[in-house]
């Protein structure tokens, strides 16, 4: 379970000031759920999932993942989360069971245990040929599934995944939207971000639009709909930014 | 922090440092492999060098030798070749011989011996030496034969003898030459060797991306820093002891022509007992361990492997000017230059080989040592545990 309360996160840059990447945004991602959070290119979605990982601390309001806050227990959310940055973060020098060996080390994982979950993650995404292959020398899908068991070495309650299917192909993307699904049904609390409104409309079972630092809406798909009175995901999307009828005013310049 | 996940970090930093071939090169197989490589070119091309000119430097030509009986001969008698030649200068100038001997006579001045020779080239340069130590020799046998004519002793003309002592033994100035050598390489190495593996545990994590998830892991934040610093250090130790190795051998076994026998003498010296190597590598790790912690902390402002090089470099040429002053002869490790870092480790290094070190100067220096390892540790969390650097854009 997350609940997010007033997270907001300031930068201050030299040049142009306090810059409000995340301004005041609260949700909830219940157990066995999958919620999105969609928004375009610099809406604050990275940074939002980077304060709930504990890479960045914010500058106000908090959030508790699985009982734990992330101001004042950053240690105790790290043991609980899985977490995947947008660009995999994988070591290319290592092999995929150094690094799978490598984390769950770090989660606390040891002898008989380390080795039986390593080779149950191993099978489990289909990685037992290129156990010991180092990672540069591993396709872009092979490297995203050790991204994949490295994320669930320790089988955590919960997933927080940034981007997970940007710049896979179809196959690749199918294999790791089937790995979520699979999250969920196990009942863990999945908060992924995307841009990509086919993976928000087919994945997640709410979605929160962040445009500029604030949440626009948060609902079910339906909910959605019903509050823009739109029918497709995109065209929610583009009327919550308010881009809908700019586009359809500058359609009728041109005609 | 959590002492028992350094250990887990420390192993994958240095599994990931040795696995690349970058630091390899430049840690291990570069520093290994240049110095024996340069030497023993070196010492051929000085052996050859020396071979040639001293053949070269036989050939001379005489003008105007007639006018000094025997002065012919007794060169002949040195071991010369003449050659004939009317421009002693010209023949000089276009290599036909390595030096000319003219004889002056001019009325009411005496005689004079002119000595033609091209100080640019080592044969030239032989030759008149030893046209030189031949005439001198020519000259105080006519001395003597006169006085003997005359019947005067031939003590006369050697009222004493003048002899230097040098109290310094081989052995100490065999302690200066390898001490000045190990204090200068192994500092200077340690921060050139850790360079590599510095960067590429700080700038290179944050140009593959890899940072964010190690941050998102149980692995705290001084955990982290800890483990990377100690691997850092592991590498800079690692080089320093082998490019040490290397120039110790290739100094050790290289010829450096024959002239050098002296050097040859100094360098067949080289201090090998386990005190004096246990008390310099002891002294040596609070030294490496702030290299190690310096270059993390700088290279953690980059962003890329590159933009952390060009912090770096200046570093390390830095570090060369407190080691150039600790090279200067007569310098001495008082108690308060022992404060002085770099300095201090380079001069203690020298005092240590050549045996005249206090115990006094050791302590003050490894203390000076261990809290500037300190400060700069501590500079590394700070650096690491700063948002702004982890996340610059």
């Amino acid at each position: 379970m997350i609940q997010v309360h007033n997270l907001t996160k300031v930068f201050t840059d030299n040049k142009r000031g306090d810059i409000r990447a995340v301004d005041h945004i609260s949700f909830e991602v219940r157990e066995g759920e999958i919620f999105g959070l969609l928004g375009p290119n610099g809406a604050g979605k990275t940074t939002a999932l980077r304060m709930l990982a504990t890479v960045m601390k914010p500058t106000e309001g908090t959030a508790i993942l699985g009982g734990h806050d992330v101001v004042k227990e950053p240690d105790e959310v790290r043991k609980m989360i899985g977490f995947q940055s947008g660009d995999m973060g994988l070591y290319h020098r290592l092999t995929p069971r150094e690094i799978l060996s490598f984390f769950a080390k770090l989660h606390g994982l040891n002898g008989a245990r380390l080795t039986s979950r390593i080779e149950e993650m191993v099978s489990l995404v289909g990685l037992k040929e290129f156990t010991d292959t180092q990672v540069d020398k591993l396709s872009t899908g092979m490297r995203q599934k050790v991204a994949i068991a490295r994320t669930l070495i320790h089988d955590p309650a919960i997933l927080i995944l940034d981007e997970p299917a940007s710049g896979l192909d179809v196959p690749t993307a199918r294999v790791i939207e089937e790995f979520i699904l699979a999250a969920r049904k196990s009942g863990k609390s999945i908060l992924l971000s995307t841009h990509v409104m086919e993976e928000a409309e087919y994945l997640c079972d709410r979605i929160a639009v962040i445009d500029r630092g604030k949440i626009r809406i948060v609902g079910t798909m339906a909910e959605l709909r019903a509050a823009t009175g739109k029918e497709r995901l995109r065209e929610v999307f583009l009327e919550l930014l308010g881009m809908e009828g700019e586009f359809a005013r500058r359609s009728g310049d041109v005609s | 922090m959590s002492l028992n996940q350094v250990p887990v970090i420390y192993k994958k930093e240095i599994l990931d440092t040795v696995r690349d071939r970058r630091t390899l090169i430049s840690m291990i197989i570069l520093p290994v492999a240049a110095m024996p490589l340069l030497l023993f070119v070196l010492g051929k091309f000085i052996s050859s060098a020396e071979r040639k000119a001293g053949e070269e430097a036989v050939t001379i030509a005489v003008r105007g030798g007639d006018a000094v009986p025997g002065l012919v001969e007794a060169l002949k008698k040195s071991g010369f070749e003449l050659a004939a030649s009317d421009d002693l200068r010209t023949a000089v100038e276009k290599k036909e011989i390595a030096a000319g001997l003219e004889i002056v006579t001019a009325a009411g001045s005496g005689t004079e011996l002119r000595i033609y020779s091209d100080d640019t080239r080592q044969a030239s340069g032989i030759a008149a030496r030893k046209i030189r130590t031949a005439l001198d020799k020519f000259k105080e046998e006519k001395i003597l034969d006169q006085l003997r004519g005359f019947g005067v002793p031939e003590t006369v003309l050697t009222p004493f003898v003048v002899k230097t002592v040098n109290v310094a033994p081989v052995q100490k100035l065999a302690g200066f030459f390898w001490g000045s050598i190990v204090a200068y390489f192994v500092v200077f190495l340690m921060f050139s060797g850790g360079m590599y593996p510095a960067i590429d545990l700080t700038a290179g994590e944050k140009e593959r991306r890899t940072l964010e998830i190690y941050l998102a892991s149980p692995a705290g934040r001084d955990a982290i820093v800890l483990g990377k610093i100690l691997a850092t250090t592991t590498a800079v130790l690692v080089t320093a002891l082998l490019s040490i190795l290397s120039v110790l051998i290739s100094i050790r076994y290289t010829t450096f022509g024959e002239s050098s026998g002296k050097l040859q003498a100094i360098t067949g010296r080289m201090p090998l007992d386990a005190q004096t190597w246990g008390l310099v590598f002891l002294a040596l790790i609070p030294t490496a361990v702030m290299a190690a912690s310096l270059m993390i902390a700088i290279a953690l402002l980059a962003k890329s492997f590159k933009e952390a090089q060009s912090y770096l470099t200046p570093l390390v040429m830095a570090v060369v000017l407190p080691l150039v002053v600790g090279m200067l002869p007569g310098m001495a490790l008082t108690p308060a230059l022992a404060l002085v870092p770099l300095f201090n480790i380079c001069q203690l290094i020298k005092e240590i080989f050549i045996g005249q070190f206090t115990w006094l100067a050791y302590a003050i220096t490894m203390a000076a040592n261990i809290v500037y390892a300190a400060a700069a540790y501590w500079l590394a969390v700070r650096v690491f545990k700063s948002e702004r650097v982890l996340f610059r854009t």
